[in-house]
């Protein structure tokens, strides 16, 4: 006897257990990275605060009359140098030939002519050839088994007319590319019982797969109307979406 | 009061080995039709071996179904482990021979040459890793004198291939290994049994994501399998039951199957 409360609690535990690991390697993860990006910008943050500490210090300490032999004056040389280096480097930069971007001018809208006599000059996409898909021996042998099968099913399909069965039957189909079957059992379970979402978009997909996508809209909208279904609309929406661009 | 949807479907996965329930998976049925050839072929014994839940019981209880319409066949199921009592249900099973006292080997086998049959017997011995050494060297000694043809199964673990070899090894004339469901195997298995009883509704809710998740967690053992979708169904019929709006019938959902496989030990939680 099932106790459903009680693995309900015990599978909490196990997906709790599950996650687990992965939250921790993602929180290690996550520590490391702001660790690391804390280390960084302290590095770079913290050169140039040395530097104005030093030259804090500079100023503080007493300033002594300015002379040109004396020692101290001799302590902003270094930096004096640096300064000249640094101009000095400059020159190499800007003295490297740059050849200027030309401005394209950037067209908001093209007349719909333009365009098409712009894609007339783009060359046809050509299509990689199809590798034929290399079966294995016991792959075939599946195939072969299940196709026997299907024909059963169909032929049970043919006295019983059981909907569910269609779209059984309709759906292998659709999975194993033979849209023109997928379609046609879409359709006649959608004839027996025209509630079953799936069977509809089984049957819109088919239309699609066989270049039909004007005929598996109408047939949406049409189904959307009567049913409001929310998959249809989803699938409507990823059609109207694919095929206007 | 209206049947549950996932009641049919639950008491389709019960965990009885009955060739009826026979599903043909093509791997299967190859093993199945070379088990047939090797029967036909002059061979004193046959090994049928693999790990357990690959359908070894189930291919012997159908080639028992199979054969039984045109010889004799004797299937011994639960294994026999004191050796007298192995000669004497053999006899009896055999050659409806019925005797209260022990039978020696050599009784049995004069017993075996006096009744004639156009065909070899065949014994079909299950779980024959749990007999002993001197009952293996008996049913040998039997299968040697050509009284009786036997197919034996055998579990194939690493300790158990120690007693293939030693037994076995060099007296068996025909060895075929069953291995572990593939996921398209198991994918076929599951629908096909689902579509034989007409549960077309439930065979619709079973997608590719579902099969992968059992596949993993059974590792393609057929009773584990069954013993698994038993528990879904049984969990998805206490649902429909209690709290039908948890139920979603457009795919099996993984809680559920999680869930089955916490209760049928698949998952340790």
């Amino acid at each position: 006897m099932l106790d459903i409360s009680k693995l309900e609690h015990r599978w909490l535990k196990y997906k709790i257990k599950s996650i687990l690991p992965y939250a921790a390697i993602l929180a290690v993860i996550i520590i490391s990275i702001i660790t690391f990006s804390f280390l960084m910008f302290n590095k770079t943050t913290t050169i140039p605060m040395v530097t104005s500490k030093k030259e804090d210090l500079k100023v503080k300490t007493p300033v002594p009359v300015p002379s040109i032999n004396d020692e101290n004056s001799m302590l902003l040389e270094p930096s004096m140098q640096f300064l000249q280096s640094m101009s000095g480097s400059t020159p190499l930069v800007e003295s490297v030939p740059t050849t200027p971007v030309p401005v394209v001018p950037i067209k908001r809208s093209l007349p719909l002519a333009q365009v098409q006599a712009q894609t007339d000059t783009v060359p046809p996409i050509v299509k990689p050839p199809q590798v034929p898909v290399v079966k294995g021996k016991l792959t075939s042998i599946k195939r072969d088994d299940a196709a026997f099968d299907i024909h059963e099913l169909e032929e049970r399909f043919k006295n019983n007319s059981n909907p569910n069965l269609g779209l059984y039957i309709a759906r292998y189909h659709y999975d194993h590319a033979n849209y023109t079957e997928s379609y046609n059992y879409a359709l006649k379970t959608n004839g027996i019982n025209a509630t079953m979402d799936e069977s509809w978009l089984i049957f819109a997909k088919s239309l699609v797969k066989l270049g039909k996508e004007d005929q598996a809209k109408k047939t949406l909208q049409l189904y959307i109307s009567n049913s409001n279904s929310q998959n249809a609309k989803n699938y409507l929406n990823t059609l109207t979406k694919e095929y206007s661009k | 009061m209206e049947p549950s949807l996932f009641s049919k479907p639950r008491d389709l996965f019960t965990d009885v080995v009955n060739p009826r329930d026979y599903v043909q998976i093509d791997s299967v049925s190859h093993m199945y039709q070379s088990l047939k050839t090797s029967v036909q072929k002059p061979l004193k014994m046959i090994l049928l071996y693999g790990r357990p839940g690959t359908g070894k019981s189930m291919l012997l209880h159908k080639l028992h179904h199979d054969l039984s319409k045109h010889q004799k066949v004797c299937m011994i199921d639960i294994p026999i482990i004191d050796e007298d009592d192995f000669l004497r249900v053999l006899a009896q099973k055999v050659y409806s021979y019925a005797s209260r006292e022990a039978l020696t080997l050599t009784r049995f086998l004069e017993l075996s040459s006096a009744v004639n049959f156009p065909v070899i017997p065949i014994v079909l011995l299950d779980e024959a890793q749990l007999y002993s050494a001197a009952l293996m060297e008996k049913i040998r000694l039997i299968s040697d004198a050509r009284a009786l043809k036997f197919v034996i199964t055998l579990h194939k673990t690493d300790n158990e291939d120690i007693i293939a070899k030693e037994h076995f090894q060099t007296r068996i004339w025909e060895s075929i290994e069953l291995q572990n469901a593939s996921h398209e195997e198991l994918k076929i298995y599951i629908q096909k049994k689902l579509l034989k009883a007409n549960c077309f509704d439930v065979a619709n809710m079973i997608n590719e994501k579902n099969i992968k998740l059992i596949s993993k967690l059974t590792r393609g053992n057929y009773r584990e399998s069954n013993k698994l979708m038993f528990a879904l169904f049984s969990l998805y019929a206490w649902y429909e039951e209690h709290n039908p709006s948890k139920i979603k019938y457009n795919s099996l959902s993984t809680k559920y199957i999680e869930m089955a496989a916490i209760h049928t030990g698949l998952i340790n939680a």
